[in-house]
């Protein structure tokens, strides 16, 4: 048991025995997995889940699934304690090339987004400056996405999508191709959307184990089965799962330096490699 | 990299003043050598200017008006009916009846005209169908093309901002492809053109600029046809400029995504 005291609340996520075909070749297993509520005394704290799995394992597919783009061959995730699939948008996603509508302005492709939730346009816009204000990109409104460097498009979309789905966002590959200050400041840039609410989840699909280590509580490891003779079963499920808090790895300034860190991304890359 | 080492390099960058010296230089050569041409099938541009001033004061001015309506309905009517139609592909039942319209366009007008005489009801209409059919199949293609290749995730966007399957039409193909359609409008406007002496040298009950030019031309008239030729370029860049200064008005984000390459 770490050293921060935190107990685990209410079911927000469930991926329940989730399956997915493609033209009857088995993509995804009897998928399960589930994010709980983590209620750490005296503080807002978010959740953040590492997701990570090799190329082709699927991620993708299951992103798609839990964000209710599209529909599983079988099994179901559900969000917020409804008892029916999670349907799009109630989970945000934001994709690698973070996706804004070309054609609307930053605070255009904001308010779709906030007056899904507020109906009144003058208290959805208040909401939207609000976020911006609070991303550094107050000044940035009236401009269209063509005119936001790469890091202002990523906080953009993150609000966007905060602003639809309130609690949840998906994140593909946040750290793809940044160098090591980008990739510091989208580490900080995930904590702060987590922590700003405690029912905030952001699910971080990556391949980099590192930055998957240093953001997230705790890790899901995506990966197919082998038989006896060692050869892969076609079927992708969730294999192994971290608890960071257990390991006492997370909320901590610098950890990343420590040697407990350290051994734990050499862990985590151990088993990354026999999936 | 001296300037003119680089206008021959492969994907060089040229500043704007360097661009506007070569556009100048390439004008002034081309002039030149229809000065000095010594061909004597290529009219000499005193004898074009001169011809021209003659058909101005035969009514060359009027003509063009006519033409000019005639093709202007004709783009009107062709956009709504290609842009309905392109946008229609969003729907399975329609992709077929576009895909066969866009394969029309390899039909030629001439044999068309007898049908479409039976439809219409005056000389202008059958013009003006003949018009609106030869545009429209060109611009149906090129707009159900850009349908065709806006990314799955301007979809996924839309819908994860819970908008319902009309709205994400209506997000991530009317508005968001508008920029497209006008450039795509832009082509069809200049096919419009093409067309329309055709058209008119099928159908010569109103006039226009195409049975003027085709009766120059039948009579040989060089120094005329290269008038007539030349007054058409002229109003069809005003056409295309106008419609380029419609395009940044109502979609200026546009030019903010063209990078030079």
């Amino acid at each position: 048991m770490g050293n921060t005291a935190y107990s685990l609340g209410q079911t927000l996520l469930r991926i329940e025995n989730v399956c997915l075909e493609y033209d009857g070749r088995p993509v995804l297993k009897n998928v399960n997995g589930e994010v709980r509520d983590i209620i750490v005394p005296g503080r807002v704290q978010g959740q953040v889940v590492g997701f990570l799995g090799p190329s082709g394992c699927g991620k993708t597919s299951l992103f798609r699934i839990i964000a209710g783009l599209n529909p599983p061959t079988s099994g179901r995730v559900t969000v917020n304690g409804f008892d029916r699939p999670v349907r799009a948008g109630e989970v945000g996603v934001v994709s690698q090339n973070y996706p804004l509508f070309e054609h609307r302005t930053v605070l255009g492709n904001l308010m779709l987004g906030a007056k899904q939730k507020e109906k009144n346009s003058q208290a959805a816009r208040d909401k939207v400056m609000a976020l911006l204000n609070e991303f550094g990109l107050g000044d940035k409104f009236n401009l269209y996405p063509a005119q936001l460097s790469g890091g202002q498009r990523q906080r953009c979309a993150i609000i966007q999508q905060i602003l639809c789905s309130e609690h949840f966002l998906l994140m593909d590959e946040p750290f793809s191709g940044l160098d090591l200050l980008m990739l510091e400041k989208t580490c900080e840039l995930i904590t702060k959307v987590a922590d700003m609410d405690d029912l905030n989840t952001i699910i971080v699909v990556t391949h980099d184990v590192t930055a998957a280590c240093s953001v997230a509580d705790h890790l899901w490891l995506m990966g197919r089965d082998s038989d006896s003779n060692g050869n892969k079963i076609p079927g992708s499920r969730i294999v192994k799962e971290y608890n960071l808090i257990e390991r006492d790895l997370c909320w901590q300034p610098g950890i990343i330096t420590t040697a407990p860190f350290t051994d734990f991304v050499r862990e985590v890359k151990d088993e990354f490699r026999r999936l | 990299m001296n300037h003119f080492a680089a206008v021959f390099s492969p994907n060089a960058v040229l500043s704007k003043s360097a661009v506007r010296i070569l556009i100048a230089m390439q004008v002034g050569v081309a002039l030149l050598l229809w000065i000095v041409s010594p061909l004597v099938l290529f009219p000499k541009p005193g004898e074009v200017l001169g011809a021209l001033g003659d058909m101005w004061q035969q009514g060359l001015g009027g003509e063009l008006i006519t033409s000019f309506y005639l093709n202007l309905e004709a783009i009107g009517l062709a956009t709504v009916v290609s842009l309905l139609l392109a946008y229609a592909t969003v729907m399975p039942f329609f992709r077929p009846v576009v895909a066969l319209l866009s394969k029309l366009r390899f039909l030629s007008l001439v044999g068309l005209t007898f049908f479409f005489t039976l439809m219409a009801k005056s000389g202008h209409q059958l013009k003006l169908s003949l018009l609106v059919f030869s545009v429209s199949v060109f611009f149906v293609t090129g707009m159900a093309d850009v349908i065709n290749g806006i990314p799955k995730e301007e979809f996924d966007l839309a819908r994860t901002l819970r908008m319902g399957e009309w709205r994400v039409v209506w997000e991530a193909i009317v508005l968001g492809q508008a920029d497209k359609a006008f450039d795509v409008l832009r082509q069809n406007a200049a096919i419009g053109w093409m067309m329309l002496t055709m058209v008119e040298g099928i159908v010569r009950s109103e006039g226009g600029v195409g049975t003027i030019l085709l009766d120059q031309n039948h009579h040989f008239r060089l120094a005329a046809v290269f008038a007539i030729q030349l007054t058409i370029l002229m109003l069809g860049l005003l056409q295309d400029y106008g419609i380029g200064l419609t395009k940044n008005m109502f979609c200026p984000y546009a030019a903010l995504t063209l990078e030079r390459k």
